[in-house]
Parts: C-alpha cells; sequence; structure tokens
C-alpha cells in the first residue's frame, strides 16, 4: 500500500467516496460491491468463528468488509478498554465487547453515520452496555492520549490518505505498553504511479 | 509494516496471511502485485 497519496491527490474526494461506498455498505449490504462481505466471508476467508458470529446481531455482521482477522492476533483481557478504528457497523466491536466484559470498554470509531448507527443498534440489541461510538476520522482520533489498553483495526487504515498519521495517532491513544491488533492489506512492491492515482482501488 | 516501526512501534510482527480478493474484480490486481491481507501486532514502549 502506498503510504501516502501522490501530492496532487484529491483527498477530499477520496474520504467522500469512502463515505459513499460503507454508507451503501452500511444500507444496503447485499447489493453489489467489488469486496466481499458478511459472515460467510468472514468465516470461510478470515478464519471467524461461526458460532461468535451466530450470537450476534445479524445487522452488526451483515456489513463486514474486513480484509483479516485482528482479534485473533491476542485474546482481550477482561476489563481492557479497546478502540476499533473503523468499526463500520461494529462487528470487530460487539465481539471486543464481550471479550472485555462489563468492567472493560468497547469504543468504535467511524466517520460514517450509517454505519455508526448500525453500530448502535447492534451493541442494543446485543445487551452490551459497555460499547462507546463516537464519529471521527483515522487521522484525528477523538480519544485521549494513552486511553487505551488495546487498539483494533481491520481493512480501514489502508484508505487512509497518510498512514504515518493514522499510526501515529493509533500510538498516541495507547498506554504506555498498549498493543495495537491490526488487519490490512500489505503488497509486496510499491504501486506504480497509475495505481495509486486511481481512487477507485483506495477507496475499497 | 516498516512504517510501524519508524511511527514508534516495538515487536512489531506480521502474525497471519488472508486472500481477501479471492473471486473478486480486484482478485487479478492483487496478484499482480502481490496484494494480501495480514494480521498484525505492535506495542506502544513501555517508556
Amino acid at each position: 500500500m502506498a503510504v501516502t497519496c501522490p501530492v496532487d491527490f484529491d483527498t477530499v474526494r477520496l474520504r467522500d467516496e469512502i463515505r459513499s461506498i460503507y454508507s451503501r455498505v452500511a444500507a444496503a449490504p447485499e447489493g453489489e460491491f467489488h469486496f466481499h462481505r458478511g459472515a460467510a466471508y468472514a468465516e470461510t476467508f478470515l478464519g471467524y468463528d461461526p458460532g461468535a458470529l451466530a450470537r450476534l446481531p445479524a445487522s452488526a455482521v451483515e456489513s463486514f468488509a474486513g480484509v483479516g482477522n485482528p482479534l485473533r492476533i491476542e485474546t482481550l483481557p477482561a476489563g481492557a478498554t479497546v478502540v476499533d478504528v473503523g468499526c463500520g457497523a461494529g462487528m470487530d466491536l460487539l465481539l471486543a465487547a464481550r471479550a472485555v466484559g462489563p468492567r472493560g470498554r468497547a469504543i468504535g470509531i467511524d466517520m460514517t453515520d450509517g454505519m455508526l448507527r448500525k453500530a448502535e443498534a447492534g451493541a442494543a440489541a446485543a445487551g452490551l452496555a459497555n460499547v462507546v461510538l463516537r464519529q471521527g476520522d483515522a487521522l484525528e482520533l477523538p480519544l485521549e492520549s494513552a486511553s487505551a489498553d488495546f487498539v483494533v483495526s481491520n481493512g480501514v487504515l489502508n484508505l487512509a490518505s497518510d498512514k504515518r498519521r493514522a499510526f501515529s495517532e493509533v500510538l498516541r491513544v495507547l498506554r504506555p505498553g498498549g498493543r495495537f491488533l491490526y488487519a490490512d492489506i500489505a503488497v509486496a512492491s510499491e504501486l506504480p504511479e497509475s495505481i495509486r492515482r486511481d481512487i477507485d482501488l483506495w477507496s475499497g | 509494516m516498516w512504517l510501524l516501526g519508524d511511527v514508534g512501534f516495538e515487536d512489531v510482527e506480521i502474525r497471519e496471511r488472508f486472500d481477501p480478493f479471492l473471486r473478486t474484480s480486484k482478485e487479478r490486481v492483487a496478484r499482480k502485485y502481490g496484494v494480501v491481507g495480514v494480521n498484525v501486532r505492535g506495542r506502544r514502549p513501555r517508556t
């Protein structure tokens, strides 16, 4: 993935395109997209536990469009504060909320209204009172410094126009010793300029 | 992953790889440039 967009790249248009696409994923996950979504994809391609997904509200799972399985990296301990950057409709967020339990907190950050509403509804349907949702941007997280034990993110930061800044924000909000459990796309070699300028490839 | 270390994370490690573009319209581009999904962990230094 490119670390930053080309200098003259229209990052406003990129942000708008991302918001538009993922608003559609939230509203109509059964629609046509050029990426996989939902429970069958999560289970078959990314190793999510079918039983755990079956215990979540369908609304939280149907719009899932991650590219890895960050909660498989390490078990979240009870009582921890975990932040999900780009939580979408909340599949990873609700799994994390269950893991940290009522003494913990699971904070979901997303820039898409439709996704946040789904995540909020999903948390309520699942009876998870330890979920907090905030609208925000990966480049400027609406969180205090050193406030999280864990940050998770799944297939989101590859969409950021400035990955150095996004990673710096994650570092900032983690407590010293805090862990970043991160799933994203990676490339074997630097992408050519034509690919880096293709907004369609940046946005999903 | 070098960027995570450059920003200040410690113990950066790829833990697992996935193929999220299999059977999508992006599969050909993904294969050409070696694009995969990865699970990565890192840690903020304690001091």
